[in-house]
């Protein structure tokens, strides 16, 4: 017969000041896992949710980002004019758009420097992303003029980035016209005309080719054929191949912040754990000693102070992830290592992140309860009968 | 009385050992994350006054026509100039990431004097064009020994024929100030200018030019003057002081330095939460001892010294064990953080900050249950319970 968990919580509530230092040990420590997670959940979510599986990336072979992919223009012209797979707009006209991207140094409002992505792009880019990429203010700028639009993501955080504002790349002043909006890391960019673009910042080349596909068409086949091919050697991805790839550094970097800080942290919840669990079993060696004599088997003495760090455990989680979920949505500026270019997004608490936070609490319990458990287990029930 | 209170720390080892466990272990992550704060911000704090850098006023990423440094020679208050051109190659495997740049050999030592040859010779890398200096963190990694021949695979700046560039090891330099990194690969911008020629057909640019004033020169006055130069194109340059191009690094990090202010709170709360908790357990444990103290004449103001003292020995250990710790675990860090956070260091500073957190710690878990032992009457304390 096991020991009703009533007792537990009884017991709990009697060592109130204990209960509660402990709890809100677990709590810091569980918001902090939470926290590091939920951060790395939003600049996850940011790029590989936001990727299309039929537009392809095609890159300079060997280069893994757009930073450090440089394509000569006659091999990128040659790509979009030949390449059969690329599926034609009503104007007979191919869905593909070669880019020109380059980090450019900015000034943060509030103060400091950072480097935002600037694209080039052709006019059959507007196709290709069709809702992906919608115009909430202003207006798109023309083909071949010093204009720009922006995404909403940098309006409130860079210097010269609204409505009306003008921007100067080198010695071009550039307009800006527009503000857009788009699910994916687009919304920390911005664009203008592919010419235009690389006129202001001198650099003659496209950075990379993206293209719609004839529907069916096999996109590992294809890049298996560009690979080794002679006239326009490639690299190609889905956009959503392309964008997983870029948050690796910077995933794993979190990731690996979070679990270090996870386990350093949750060392010292457990002690403190552990302390209290003693010093309850402690104080209640008379109540053990009843509770054997009464006839409880060692081992429903055992799962009852077991159980009843769970609780301690599971209250911290609870108080842990309310910490945290006011922290969903909030809208913060990371570099990503890739690129080394700010991306903005937002903390994301999803359930995952959150399941995570209280299987990491009841862990904290587990371990931080069993020795003293034991203890209480093992206790004579004649010889903690005796004692005060 | 001293030993009173070693004893009653001693009356329950599991316990006192466990909280001095936490104890290590907080300290230990406040050092490690305000170290991760300060190494962000060792090159700006170390900054030489003297050393100005030209960027392009674009991006970090576009570089700069080599003619450019004959005209910013060319200004008043400008002692001399130095190249510096990222390489961007890698060491047999793509993942051996370090720093390479080609420059100018004679200025990198005229205006670097914190660059001190630990082994090999300047003479030896000023002489040949091929030799190249490295970092003593770098050569410790790869245990490259002077003499040893390193080729680099350009990723971004290949060969005509494709093959690896020929570096020899003339020298190993130490890093006196952390305005270098002691993980950084240098070598000749003149080997780097004609293998590009060859294979490019053109002369290469350069990433920043490093400009040293001359003595007394008036650094604002410069920096408009350099930047006016080239106002109209081809490229505008945008010149810093050293400690505003080191912190534009920095700034790269964005909230990091405010997401860990954060979690070192979290720490503290939880640390400071967990201490409170054992002291009140000692209190309410002892106070029975404490009537009797009490009775045998000891002032109220002696019983709470007691339990005081025993919350500063126990967080003086804690505290200590993990300030030792972190500085012991420095080098380990270091090498594993190099790619992200190189030079981290423990500052005097930042031990200074962790033992004043860790007194602060040690009163104020005291205070409570000290007040407790204040104010109990010692016949109640003597009643048994």
């Amino acid at each position: 017969m096991l020991v009703p968990l009533r007792y537990n919580f009884r017991s709990l509530l009697v060592r109130r000041s204990g209960t509660l230092l402990t709890v809100l040990g677990i709590a810091a420590t569980v918001a902090i896992l939470a926290g590091v997670l939920s951060l790395e959940a939003g600049f996850r979510t940011l790029f590989s949710e936001s990727g299309r599986e039929d537009l392809v990336v095609f890159l300079r072979p060997g280069s893994t980002n757009e930073g450090d992919s440089i394509w000569r223009r006659d091999v990128a012209d040659r790509l979009v004019k030949t390449l059969p797979e690329i599926r034609r707009g009503a104007d007979g006209r191919p869905l593909a758009s070669r880019e020109c991207y380059l980090a450019v140094l900015r000034t943060r409002i509030g103060g400091g420097k950072t480097n935002v992505p600037v694209r080039g792009v052709e006019p059959a880019s507007f196709d290709i992303h069709g809702d992906g990429v919608r115009i909430v203010a202003g207006r798109r700028f023309r083909p071949g003029a010093d204009e720009v639009i922006v995404g909403t993501k940098l309006v409130d955080r860079i210097r010269g980035c609204a409505l009306g504002d003008v921007i100067q790349l080198n010695t071009t002043p550039l307009n800006v016209v527009g503000v857009f909006e788009s699910e994916g890391p687009y919304t920390s960019e911005i664009w203008g005309d592919l010419d235009r673009m690389q006129a202001a910042l001198v650099r003659p080349f496209p950075n990379r080719v993206i293209a719609l596909l004839d529907p069916g068409t096999d996109v590992r086949a294809l890049a298996k054929r560009l690979e080794s091919d002679k006239e326009t050697p490639a690299k190609a991805q889905t956009e959503r191949e392309y964008l997983a790839a870029q948050t690796g550094a910077l995933s794993a970097t979190l990731l690996t912040l979070g679990g270090f800080l996870a386990v350093v942290m949750g060392l010292a919840a457990i002690f403190t754990a552990t302390n209290t669990m003693l010093a309850a079993i402690a104080s209640r060696t008379h109540e053990i000693g009843i509770l054997l004599a009464c006839g409880f088997r060692p081992l429903a003495v055992f799962l009852s102070f077991l159980g009843e760090a769970l609780v301690l455990g599971l209250l911290g989680g609870a108080l842990g992830c309310l910490i945290v979920v006011p922290l969903n949505g909030l809208e913060t500026g990371a570099t990503n290592f890739n690129t080394f270019t700010e991306v903005a997004f937002a903390f994301r608490v999803t359930p995952e992140v959150l399941a995570k936070a209280v299987i990491f609490s009841l862990v904290l319990g587990l371990l931080g309860g069993a020795a003293p458990a034991w203890r209480a287990a093992r206790l004579a029930p004649v010889a903690a009968l005796r004692r005060q | 009385m001293n030993k009173l209170i070693r004893r009653s720390l001693l009356r329950h080892p599991v316990r006192t050992l466990l909280t001095i466990g936490s104890l290590a272990v907080a300290l230990f992550l406040l050092c490690f994350l305000r170290s991760l704060v300060t190494t962000l911000e060792a090159g700006a704090a170390a900054a030489n006054q003297q050393r100005l850098w030209v960027q392009s006023a674009v991006s970090l990423f576009v570089d700069l026509p080599l003619s450019y440094q004959g005209k910013i020679d060319g200004v008043d208050g400008v002692k001399g100039t130095c190249k510096w051109q990222w390489f961007g190659g890698y060491y047999r495997d793509q993942t051996n990431f370090f720093a390479q740049f080609a420059v100018d050999p004679e200025p990198l030592f005229a205006m670097w004097p914190e660059v001190e040859i630990a082994a090999g010779s300047k003479e030896a890398f000023l002489a040949d064009k091929r030799a190249c200096i490295v970092g003593e963190g770098l050569a410790r990694q790869f245990g490259w020994k002077v003499g040893e021949a390193v080729p680099l695979i350009g990723a971004l700046f290949q060969k005509a024929d494709g093959s690896a560039w020929d570096f020899q090891i003339a020298a190993i330099y130490r890093a006196g100030r952390p305005t270098v990194d002691d993980r950084t690969f240098f070598f000749h911008w003149d080997y780097f200018e004609e293998t590009m020629k060859e294979a490019m057909g053109e002369t290469p640019q350069v990433g920043v030019f490093v400009i040293e004033l001359e003595p007394g020169a008036a650094a604002p006055g410069v920096m408009a003057s350099v930047d006016a130069l080239f106002e109209n194109g081809p490229q505008r340059v945008q010149t810093t002081t050293e400690a505003e191009f080191q912190r534009q690094f920095a700034t790269m990090f964005g909230n990091v330095p405010r997401l860990i202010s954060f979690i070192g709170g979290g720490v503290l709360l939880a640390i400071l939460l967990a201490c409170v908790n054992t002291m009140l357990m000692q209190a309410r444990e002892q106070l029975r001892e404490i009537g009797v103290m009490k009775a045998l004449g000891f002032s109220d103001g002696a019983a709470a010294l007691f339990l005081l003292s025993q919350s500063l020995l126990l967080v003086g250990t804690g505290g200590a064990l993990g300030i030792g710790l972190a500085l012991l675990t420095q080098r380990g860090i270091a090498g594993f953080l190099s790619r992200f956070f190189p030079g981290y260091a423990v500052q005097p500073l930042t031990l200074a900050a962790a033992i004043g957190v860790t007194a602060i710690l040690g009163l104020l878990a005291g205070a409570v249950p000290a007040r407790l032992a204040e104010r109990t009457r010692t016949v109640e304390a003597m009643r048994p319970h």
